[in-house]
């Protein structure tokens, strides 16, 4: 399971205050899409669970559909508000025109992308070769191709995952707060955490183009900084992790120069 | 804090440790699970009711999404088919519910998913001597689904990590109170509570074994025959490690699985508990190897390129126990010519395999290709050239049939 391996990854490098953080990286030349654009998702890949007293993460059927039609419809409206033309696949026999196994193809070398971006931008084993140079990562010829196929300027792909404390973890946290009197004090054990990424793959040339973090955790279990079973929440979400794209470096330079 | 109250906690500690010890230990001699006493927990067609449950059914979708579209499997429908066969015919009363891929690795492995989708690795078809073995393998994955061993493991490790939890709050606060350090406590309980869910998959395993054992000989296949695979498994492991100049990893505390031995010896006993006098109990050998037959090559190519010469002769000696043929002989070659160390004499026993292969009908293009090779090497041209021609005839479009036409002039 590397992918909970990755997730996990993140969670670590980011979780340490209970706070939310994004922090996203472009390529040098990324101009966020605006206007006319075509955009795939793929398969978003949504968890809900209930944080156990303790500490494991039991996955809840009817929470993560609830949480994925909320981000589905929250990602519709954001993404209309922008002019763009928004398709959301949720298996992959699902786009005409491209087989199964291409598209299985191209997810799970995104995968690896990710994996590596996760690796070298997020936690701190920076590549000498890459500094400076924005986001320079890219999915090459099979991105190309599915762009030719499929007729989309974009794919995006988004993984969300998010955890309820359970009464058993919030009487744990009250225990601990509890035990300050005594001079025992553990107010946090850790309560739930949202963790969500996404890539932005321009499908013209093949390149990640930009790739963002959101991670919204809580030392304290009972109290959240966000909630994706609810509309309200889901729609938070998308705007943390997708509402505030930043161009490239470069783009910037030249916009500032004008 | 007082020197005395430590000494005294010190002493309590070692003698609650040893209690714990001792108590693991008794429970860890495993006492073997009955076959008679496995029932199916689960009917046809079943679905998960409870929360817990359906929210892992849920997260197993993709899984199994993502499973189905690998391009490792192997997807040759009279091997899937067969597989599917005898799931159906071994699968108890979710017969009908699972489904299983084959998965392209040459490893001993299997698993089963908790919503009944089974995973065969490639290696696993190489290692079975007939369909009774195979069928044992299929049922004790079948027996963990119908044995609902997913759900019982997550329920177990949530229960005792959520009374951990609660229990080293409460002896950090309650300490805090009466002013004694009670940390050590915890974390003997820690070690505790993690040896004793590995307690639990063993557990489990062995009921997998049992259920397995008493599916097999209900369909009429002789039960005996999963003690043997067992019985397999540890030669092969401890020829591996004798090349290697290693011991066989034994059984631990830290284990998942009982290990081999134990499994081998209760095996063998739940089959003499099972069998039936007079009923007659099948190993169905010949069918198995004409359905693995057009793989074969393909698995026994797998296996010698691993690198692991004393498990590739070992299974290679033990498949020949049902007769020697020339794809055994070749791969056998092909061994010794892979470790290549003529210090001990690898390139002539490699000679001599190819030279033993070539006598049989079913000898495979590359053998007479290396067998020519290792004659050149001996100075017989002629009868090197003989053989480069048959390797010829037989793989016309070889990649390296131009080199080859040049050797023979």
């Amino acid at each position: 399971m590397r992918k909970w391996g990755m997730a996990f990854a993140l969670a670590a490098s980011a979780a340490l205050g209970g706070c939310v953080q994004t922090l996203q990286y472009a390529d040098v030349q990324f101009t966020p899409p605006d206007g006319n654009y075509k955009l795939l998702v793929l398969r978003p890949d949504v968890t809900v669970g209930s944080l156990t007293t303790g500490g494991m993460v039991e996955p809840r059927a009817e929470w993560t559909d609830q949480a994925r039609s909320n981000i589905i419809a929250a990602l519709r409206a954001q993404q209309a508000a922008r002019g763009g033309n928004v398709t959301i696949i949720e298996h992959r026999n699902a786009l005409p025109g491209v087989s199964e196994q291409e598209l299985a193809d191209v997810e799970r070398l995104n995968f690896v992308v990710d994996e590596a971006i996760v690796q070298h931008k997020y936690l701190g084993d920076t590549l000498p070769t890459k500094y400076g140079r924005g986001l320079d990562w890219t999915l090459g010829a099979d991105a190309v191709k599915l762009g030719q196929k499929s007729g989309y300027d974009y794919a995006l792909f988004l993984h969300a995952e998010d955890q309820v404390a359970s009464t058993g973890r919030i009487a744990l946290g009250v225990l601990g707060l509890a035990g300050c009197v005594v001079g025992f004090c553990a107010p946090n054990v850790g309560g739930a955490e949202q963790l969500d990424y996404a890539s932005l793959v321009d499908l013209k040339t093949g390149e990640v183009v930009w790739f963002n973090v959101v991670d919204a955790a809580s030392q304290v279990p009972g109290i959240k900084f966000g909630e994706l079973r609810t509309p309200q929440g889901a729609a938070q979400m998308v705007e943390r992790l997708l509402g505030r794209m930043r161009p490239g470096q470069d783009v910037r330079r030249q916009q500032a120069a004008r | 804090m007082c020197a005395r109250c430590l000494e005294i906690s010190r002493r309590s500690l070692l003698t609650g440790g040893a209690a714990a010890m001792a108590a693991l230990h008794a429970g860890g001699a495993d006492a073997r699970v009955k076959p008679a006493d496995m029932v199916p927990l689960v009917g046809p067609g079943f679905k998960p009711t409870e929360k817990d449950e359906q929210g892992l059914w849920k997260e197993m979708e993709r899984v199994e999404e993502e499973i189905a579209d690998s391009n490792l499997l192997i997807t040759d429908p009279n091997i899937t088919g067969y597989l599917r066969d005898l799931i159906g015919t071994v699968g108890g009363p979710a017969a009908k519910d699972f489904r299983i891929y084959l998965a392209h690795i040459p490893d001993f492995n299997a698993a089963m998913f908790p919503t009944g989708f089974a995973v065969v690795f490639s290696g696993l078809l190489l290692r079975m001597r007939n369909e009774a073995q195979l069928a044992g393998v299929i049922a004790h994955e079948s027996g963990h689904f119908l044995r609902r061993h997913m759900i019982r493991s997550w329920r177990d490790q949530r229960r005792k990590s959520d009374f951990f939890a609660m229990g080293a709050m409460l002896a950090g606060i309650g300490g805090a109170g009466a002013g004694v350090y009670l940390g050590d406590y915890v974390q003997l309980a820690q070690l505790g509570t993690i040896l004793s869910l590995f307690k639990y998959s063993r557990d489990m395993e062995a009921e997998a074994d049992a259920m397995g054992a008493k599916l097999i000989a209900q369909a009429g296949y002789d039960p005996m025959e999963i003690s043997t695979v067992w019985q397999q498994l540890i030669g092969e492991e401890q020829a591996s490690a004798t090349y290697r100049g290693k011991h066989r990893q034994r059984g631990s505390l830290f284990d998942t699985h009982p290990s081999d031995d134990a499994r081998m010896a209760d095996l063998k006993s739940d089959a003499l508990e099972l069998k039936v006098p007079g009923k007659h109990y099948e190993s169905y050998r010949e069918r198995y190897l004409a359905t693995i037959g057009p793989v074969r090559q393909m698995l026994l190519d797998d296996q010698v390129k691993l690198n692991d010469p004393g498990a590739s002769q070992y299974l290679i000696q033990t498949l020949a126990q049902d007769g020697w043929n020339g794809l055994l002989r070749f791969y056998e070659g092909e061994v010794w010519r892979l470790r290549n160390r003529s210090r001990l004499g690898d390139d002539v026993r490699a000679a001599q395999s190819y030279a033993a292969a070539v006598v049989y009908p079913d000898a495979p293009a590359d053998a007479w290709r290396w067998h020519g090779i290792a004659l050149l090497k001996e100075g017989r041209t002629g009868e090197a050239k003989a053989a480069f021609s048959k390797y010829l005839t037989m793989k016309p479009d070889a990649p390296d049939a131009a080199w080859v036409r040049q050797m023979i002039g």
